[in-house]
């Protein structure tokens, strides 16, 4: 039986799902963990990083500027959910 | 006068002992360092049995470590072949099978992604991040045994400058990539020549961004080195972030920079570069790929007294033509020339008749000729004897001459232009069309960033054209507009029929668009523009 909390995936699942589709499979990475740094394994590059900030506007409704797009806010899916989640508060 | 790369060094560490040669990760070493280390290393690799001539690969992420092994391996008369850390690792295997790897210096994490059977083709590893506690025996060594061997000078090898100094991997169009032959003379060739254009002194401070089996690093390291400047390294952490990367450069003050130009386009556009927060960049350098004209002009009106240079030259030859960008012209210019060839090399375009272009206006493919010229491809006779070629048009004495595959034209002030691969140009019904021509095309629209053209083999009509572009936002336009738009550039038999929009285009490990592997894709379904089922109906809605 699914439950309501198994339907709806979290900010953190939803992240971690584009990231892997998107980002992760062109690089021949089959998997990460959520502290990992993304740029040290390869899967997040100079130009995934901005596939990544778009999908995040969208997706999450939020606006980053080109002077957040930094290695605190993004390395790893954890950064980028507590940065994400900042945003929705505020 | 230095005739293999070590005596750069061992000329600095002379004169500027003490100064700052390799930056990277927040360490530094200075030329004393640099020089000892690589001669205990040189050591090392000697007496666990690198001889002349031998292979040894660097397999780890760009650090201080990665300068200290390449004249490391050169002072133990042996060649280096760099390797891609964020390469596959089966492609590693592969070069190291190819290549015959004896030895590899490398990490501990990069050397558990090796499959065992590689790992026990190899005489022994360095590891870079080893320590004496982490020694595995005799064949995985860790950094720390350098110690053991004397700083002084390096091993007695009786080199000369037609040895080979690297080996650098590039894509096959087989789809298996080949290892690029490099003597010291080849290299001493580009080294000199950047030295003698580009004023460099001991005071600069160089960029490295690119990966180190690109070529473009052997200008960022040597040119460093020969001079007495310090290079520091960009890794992986700066280079995704353009914000950080414009703040680096603001901060260490770097003077010269060479990198690939969308490297360039991306500070441009997203990293809030200022001049006045960089009046230390001088001299910017670009090559690799075409820069958009559009992007060019905003970054020469951004950085006013920077001045800005392209190179042209493919890894079997390094740099073989510069030009340098003349802001008063840019603005009529719809295509910036690759220039002329550079001082100790020769180049000349031959046409369809197999005759050398002497004449503006007349198009052929380059060829280059002198001493920046390789052997060849390693352990692969059949490539190396259809590219690097007799020299036909010259019978006195034997001769070789590179045929780069790239059509070029000649124009009236003496520069060449690149018009495009020789073999991407393609016939599409019975017309001859450059797919860097759509490009331009495409690329010329405000709304586009990136955009490539692809033929689509058709047995109707030889070719279809399918461009996958990338929009500065998405969905800001569609392919019937783009494709209008184009109507009112380029000739209707060159419009690209489906076009394809994505976020980005994919990009191989030395930053170039990924022509191979979107060609190999299918348009996505749903994405493409009005696709129609026979050229007729599609001219007519074009016309």
């Amino acid at each position: 039986m699914v439950t309501a909390r198994e339907a709806t995936p979290t900010v953190k699942d939803q992240i971690h799902e584009f990231i892997l589709q998107n980002l992760a499979s062109v690089k021949g990475v089959a998997s990460f963990s959520d502290q990992e740094s993304l740029m040290e394994n390869g899967v997040i590059d100079s130009l995934g990083i901005f596939r990544l900030v778009s999908f995040l506007e969208e997706a999450f409704g939020v606006r980053i500027g080109d002077e957040e797009i930094t290695a605190d806010n993004l390395s790893s899916v954890e950064t980028i959910e507590r940065l994400v989640l900042s945003k929705k508060k505020s | 006068m230095p005739y293999i790369l070590q005596q750069l060094l061992s000329n600095s560490a002379n004169k500027f002992s003490e100064k700052a040669a390799v930056w990277a990760r927040g360490r530094s070493i200075n030329y004393r360092e640099l020089e000892e280390c690589s001669n205990r290393l040189a050591h090392l690799l000697g007496e666990r049995g690198i001889r002349k001539g031998d292979r040894v690969g660097l397999y780890f992420p760009k650090c201080v470590e990665s300068v200290v092994s390449m004249f490391a391996v050169m002072k133990a008369g042996a060649v280096y072949v760099p390797l891609d850390p964020q390469a596959p690792p089966d492609r590693i295997a592969y070069i190291i099978s190819n290549c015959g790897i004896r030895a590899l210096i490398t990490k501990r994490e990069k050397l558990g992604l090796l499959d065992e059977s590689t790992v026990a083709s190899l005489a022994f590893c360095v590891l870079v991040d080893g320590t004496n506690e982490s020694s595995n025996g005799t064949r995985v060594l860790p950094w720390t045994v350098l110690s053991e061997f004397t700083p002084l000078h390096p091993p007695r090898v009786s080199l000369t400058e037609t040895d080979l100094a690297y080996i650098l991997y590039t894509s096959g169009s087989t789809g298996r990539p080949k290892g690029v032959m490099l003597s010291h003379q080849n290299a001493l060739t580009f080294v000199e020549w950047c030295a003698a254009t580009f004023n460099i002194t001991s005071e600069d401070r160089f960029s490295n961004h690119a990966p180190l089996h690109f070529d473009l690093s052997v200008f960022d390291i040597y040119n460093a080195v020969e001079a007495g400047a310090t290079v520091f390294m960009i890794t992986e952490d700066l280079a995704v972030f353009p914000t950080a990367l414009a703040s680096f450069i603001e901060n260490q003050r770097l003077s010269v920079w060479y990198s690939v130009p969308s490297a360039l386009t991306l500070l441009l556009l997203h990293g809030n570069l200022k001049a006045e927060n960089i009046p230390c960049l001088r001299t910017v350098l670009f090559a690799g790929e075409v820069f958009p004209m559009k992007y060019l002009r905003q970054l020469a009106e951004l950085l006013p007294n920077v001045e800005l240079y392209n190179l042209y030259g493919p890894t079997e030859t390094n740099v073989c033509t510069y030009y340098k960008v003349e802001r008063s012209r840019l603005a009529g210019m719809d295509k910036l020339p690759i220039g002329i060839a550079c001082e100790n090399t020769e180049v000349f375009a031959v046409d369809e008749r197999d005759e050398i272009v002497t004449t503006p206006g007349k198009t052929g493919e380059l060829y280059v000729r002198g001493p920046a010229v390789t052997y060849g491809y390693w352990a692969d006779p059949d490539k190396t004897a259809k590219m690097v070629v007799a020299n036909r048009f010259q019978a006195h004495f034997e001769e070789k001459l590179y045929r780069t595959g790239d059509l070029v034209s000649l124009a009236e002030d003496g520069n060449y232009y690149f018009l495009g691969r020789r073999d991407s140009m393609i016939k599409s019904r019975g017309y001859r069309i450059e797919l860097g021509e759509i490009e331009s095309a495409l690329l010329s629209h405000p709304a586009v960033r990136e955009a490539v053209a692809i033929p689509v083999p058709d047995e109707i009509v030889g070719n279809r054209i399918r461009a996958v572009v990338a929009a500065h936002e998405q969905h800001s336009i569609k392919a019937a507009e783009l494709q209008q738009y184009c109507a009112t550039r380029i000739p209707s038999y060159m419009i690209p029929e489906l076009i394809e929009f994505r976020e980005t285009l994919p990009k191989t490990s030395t930053g170039k668009i990924d022509r191979v592997g979107l060609a190999q894709t299918n348009s996505r379904p749903g994405q493409a523009g009005p696709v129609t089922g026979s050229p007729q109906v599609s001219l007519s809605q074009l016309l």
